[in-house]
């Protein structure tokens, strides 16, 4: 998605994970999908860069689709849909 | 499509090699791994009940251990034991402390480690789960 798409998106369930380290944002984010539907939305907030590229290959390996991520101050929007 | 499953040989009984462990069972737990641990020799010691919350002692680079653990508390990291309950908590990981090594500690019963233990096995269990396993360590 672009960047205007991304910013564009109604997320369902937000994910603030930007108080932990590798593999924090990773698990909350495992945590949260179970309180989401098929076909919600979900965007995890992640100051660590290792996040970035981990959530991408977890939505392949678990089926979900991989949106994009928002660069911001300090930290990365990164979305995905169930 | 079954569990894939991941065995790890843990050895360590230090904080440092202790919390990656901790990192890499975040990431089996994450992708829903089947997980088995088999506590040997000095990681024993650190899972002894009297042990676990104290035991500060860093294998590598140990002239930074007071860095290294200023660290895990400025990252907001678990505690090793608190990672590895999440793991428990979010995936199928099961806990088993070697006999022979529970004994070097004197630790006999299953009730002389912190209750993140499932069992005490021998070290025939770890081979018929490490040759079924699709990831296998040793740390």
């Amino acid at each position: 998605m672009t960047t205007e798409e991304l910013t564009a998106l109604t997320v369902d369930k937000t994910v603030d994970a930007r108080g932990t380290s590798c593999p924090g944002p990773l698990l909350a984010a495992k945590k949260a999908i179970g309180e989401i539907e098929k076909g919600q939305i979900m965007e995890v907030l992640s100051a660590d860069e290792g996040t970035r590229r981990d959530i991408p290959k977890w939505c392949t390996k678990k089926g979900f689709e991989y949106l994009g991520t928002l660069e911001e101050s300090g930290y990365f929007k990164i979305f995905l849909r169930k | 499509m079954a569990n894939k499953k991941m065995t790890l040989a843990l050895f360590s009984g230090s904080v440092d090699k202790l919390t990656a462990a901790g990192v890499i069972l975040g990431g089996a737990a994450a992708e829903d791994m089947d997980v088995e641990i088999f506590v040997l020799l000095q990681a024993a010691f650190a899972f002894k009940k009297e042990n676990a919350m104290t035991n500060e002692r860093v294998a590598e680079i140990t002239d930074k251990q007071d860095e290294f653990l200023a660290s895990l508390k400025r990252l907001n990291a678990p505690h090793w034991t608190e990672a590895f309950r999440n793991a428990k908590e979010m995936t199928n990981v099961k806990i088993h402390i070697c006999g022979f090594a529970g004994k070097v500690w004197h630790g006999e019963k299953l009730e002389d480690f912190i209750d993140l233990a499932d069992d005490i096995c021998g070290i025939g269990e770890y081979m018929s789960a490490a040759e079924t396993s699709d990831i296998n360590l040793f740390i």
